[in-house]
């Protein structure tokens, strides 16, 4: 046993300091789809999507759906000079409407770093999340657990696992939900006492993703609960959930001022 | 008869003796027509010639027909019978460049006149449940199979199928909402308080139809649903799904393409050990070693960021080939493989040698080799038994024609022994990707074979995920894909969890549970 203790002591620190500091996506980082150039758009350009998050629409409209869009990249190899990948983690937001980018417009909640950090302190660092997965492909599952290793460490902020719904503050839904899922999910929810927020994780939590249009899928998570935050990607990285939990103690401490 | 078809063992049971017709079929793949009626007996031969059962699904090339596959000796043996009906559109005429029509989720391939077969799931367990799918997702119809409650329409609050009575036993319904973060699947723990008398399992609470959503994709378009049925194993679920197009159209992608497939498939088998392995130590709360293989397991994942600036190296893999050279120096890929090898080396001795966490695996969820051939069980499941089922050595493929891997099997088939099992193939991996990747730094090559415009046929495409033999079955028509069947290792594998508590208590259930290492999603689709 000793020798595991030295064998951890002698890591020396691997987590980040984020949101303390900024954590930059690593070079050539796949992390979310930005519009260059809206100009002019050509009508066939949106059915290049697979799951139609780009919609055009006149001559100066063409927007892009980051709560559909699965990062597959097919616009962006179809048409390099319009759209492109940018390597951010910052990319939930707490309106599924604000997911949707344009030539000018970028998504993203306009909080600073840092101010969702106080947030997150003025919780007295405890908060607890639990998860539900309601169809995901099993990706989102492995990010989010991710949050837990000394990598990310959430613990850190004060983000503690907790299996029984009713001491969670937060919940974490993956998956666009499917019909033997609906249930649970709801009941889930239900017990929850308040004030509590909902965190869409993954394109297929915020629109259904690729299953969209299976009939099995609802479509996201938002067609069975009201949700507060959404995390999109294809999955989306340990750092973009946890800037998605961060904006989620936003609706925390907004509720506790209000009552 | 070829030396191949010696080895198949059809020298002993020659098709005719069946009533069975040889049909062209691509390379190792054997596939034999027989009518409906000699369907049942077709299965009786392949089993005494000692085959494999690995999937039955609905075909629609060349006719409407039920398909069995089973591995024998090397090869793929498919035996269809005609089902009776037209075969029929299945896939909607797409407009020009949509990507976004395709036909509709729910599809019953067998319609109620659909001919009736004898059951194989009566007397071989492991087409049990690719029966009841197929009966309750495309209507067809099974003499003599047993009655049970639904397999694909589960209900969370439903306790109907619980067998045990008595006094003191009661039923614990673990999931769909787990404790923890997991995938959603349900058991039903039947218990007296401490031992486990029987466990059930109920998978199918996130059937998504992603089987469904390839009709009328272009086959590049495919390979983002391919990834996405299984998400922890998308690289190998790609490159199934791309080897089946390319055997489907005669395209053999060329060997750079192959060289890049083996480094993505093999770095996501060692996700997959490594998260298993850090599980099993979260259970024993061994909490230093957990973060030990979490960090090792991160260090991949960041590796994967540097090839293709995607933690899963998800749109790499297409049919005909990769979609481009990965983005890292490959000396920087080494040293870091190399740096990942010596942590595991140490963290691994570590690991085997702390009593608190051995002594919770050794001999937990014993599974017999004779069960274990019984389901038809795949990947470090089955090698943990004794068996050296590994696709990549039984029907190589790829860069595995080349560089063979060295097949890791342990005989005791507990909850160790399939932890052996996934250090021995960690190890494996590094070696196969030390060669792969030596290979291609010295030489330059094609990344893309071209696929035919219009190109029509339909096959079986295999890979050794790291849950397990994955086959698909994809045909392609006018260029566009058309029916897909996805034989997943997870859903087989997962028919053997009812049976890995032999001696078991009710807190061996996580170590049991994290040495199958399973997804979900991949066994429901």
């Amino acid at each position: 046993m000793l020798e595991w203790i030295q064998r951890g002591l002698g890591q020396g620190r691997i987590t980040t300091r984020y949101p303390r500091e900024p954590e930059p996506a690593p070079q050539g980082y796949r992390g979310s789809v930005e519009v260059l150039d809206a100009d002019d758009p050509p009508p066939e350009l949106a059915s290049v999507c697979p799951t139609g998050a780009i919609a055009v629409a006149g001559r100066r409209w063409l927007t892009l759906d980051r709560g559909r869009c699965i990062l597959c990249g097919e616009c962006v190899r179809r048409a390099p000079e319009r759209f492109a990948f940018r390597g951010e983690y910052e990319t939930a937001g707490r309106s599924r409407a604000g997911l949707v980018v344009d030539g000018q417009r970028r998504a993203g909640e306009h909080a600073t770093r840092k101010a969702l950090g106080e947030q997150a302190r003025m919780l007295r660092r405890s908060i607890h999340v639990r998860h539900i997965d309601c169809g995901s492909d099993g990706s989102e599952e492995w990010e989010i657990l991710a949050l837990w290793n000394p990598s990310y460490d959430i613990q850190r902020l004060g983000f503690f696992l907790t299996n029984a719904p009713r001491h969670a503050d937060i919940l974490l839904v993956t998956g666009g939900v499917t019909a033997p899922m609906r249930g649970p999910l709801e009941r889930t929810w239900n017990v929850m006492p308040g004030p509590k927020a909902l965190v869409a994780v993954g394109t297929d939590a915020c629109s259904g993703g690729l299953a969209r249009d299976g009939g099995l899928v609802a479509g996201g998570v938002d067609r069975a609960l009201p949700v507060d935050v959404y995390v999109p990607g294809s999955p989306p990285a340990p750092i973009a959930i946890m800037h998605g939990l961060l904006l989620a103690t936003g609706v925390l401490t907004e509720a506790r001022a209000a009552a | 008869m070829s030396v191949t078809e010696q080895r198949a063992g059809i020298v002993r049971y020659p098709p005719e003796q069946f009533g069975a017709i040889r049909e062209p079929a691509p390379a190792g793949e054997v596939r034999l027509s027989v009518a409906a009626s000699a369907f049942a007996s077709a299965a009786t031969v392949m089993q005494e010639a000692g085959a494999r059962f690995v999937s039955m699904f609905a075909a629609d090339t060349p006719e409407r027909s039920l398909v069995a596959a089973f591995a024998l000796r090397g090869e793929l043996v498919l035996v269809r019978a005609p089902a009776g009906g037209d075969r029929r559109a299945s896939v909607s005429p797409v407009a020009d460049g949509d990507t976004r029509a395709r036909a509709p989720g729910e599809e019953i391939a067998f319609p109620g006149e659909a001919t009736a077969f004898e059951s194989i799931g009566a007397w071989w367990p492991a087409a049990r449940w690719a029966e009841r799918e197929l009966a309750e997702l495309h209507g067809l119809r099974f003499r003599g199979a047993e009655p049970a409650a639904p397999l694909t329409a589960p209900d969370a609050d439903s306790l109907e199928d619980r067998q045990v009575s008595g006094l003191d036993a009661f039923s614990i319904p673990y999931g769909p909402v787990r404790s923890g973060i997991f995938e959603a699947v349900q058991f039903h723990i039947e218990t007296g308080g401490e031992d486990v008398a029987r466990i059930h399992t109920r998978p199918f609470f996130k059937r998504r139809g992603m089987e469904t959503r390839f009709a009328g994709l272009a086959p590049d378009l495919g390979a983002h649903v391919a990834e996405r049925i299984a998400g922890i194993a998308g690289c190998a679920y790609a490159a199934a799904f791309a080897q089946a197009v390319e055997r489907a159209l005669g395209v053999q992608p060329p060997p750079r393409a192959q060289r890049w497939r083996a480094v993505y498939c093999e770095l996501e088998r060692m996700a997959c050990h490594l998260d298993v392995i850090a599980k099993q130590a979260e259970t024993t709360a061994l909490y230093v070693g957990q973060a030990r293989f979490q960090i090792l397991k991160e260090q991949v994942m960041r590796l994967r960021v540097g090839l293709t600036g995607n933690r899963f190296a998800r749109g790499m893999i297409v049919p005909g080939g990769v979609r481009g050279e990965g983005m890292m120096d490959l000396g920087e890929l080494l040293a870091a493989l190399d740096s990942i090898e010596r942590q595991l080396h140490r963290d691994r001795r570590m690991f085997l040698g702390t009593a608190s966490m051995t002594d919770r695996l050794i001999g937990t969820g014993r599974l017999p080799r004779a069960l274990v051939e019984e389901y038809g069980a795949v990947g470090p499941l089955a090698r943990g038994s004794g068996l050296s089922t590994d696709a990549r050595h039984e029907r190589p493929y790829g860069n595995y024609v080349r560089v063979g891997p060295q097949v890791v099997s342990e005989r005791d088939g507990d909850a160790m022994a399939r932890v052996r099992v996934r250090f021995g193939e960690l190890s494996e991996s590094l070696r196969i990707l030390r060669q792969a990747i030596d290979h291609l730094r010295r030489r330059d090559g094609q990344l893309q074979s071209a696929l035919p415009a219009g190109g029509e046929g339909a096959a079986c495409g295999w890979v050794e995920a790291p849950q397990g033999e994955l086959l698909m079955w994809v045909e392609v028509a006018d260029g566009t894909i058309g029916r897909v069947h996805v034989a997943s290792p997870s859903l087989r594998n997962w028919a053997l969890f009812d049976h890995a508590f032999p001696k078991d208590v009710l807190t061996d259930f996580a170590f049991i549970e994290h040495s199958f290492g399973l997804t979900p999603a991949g066994a429901d689709r």
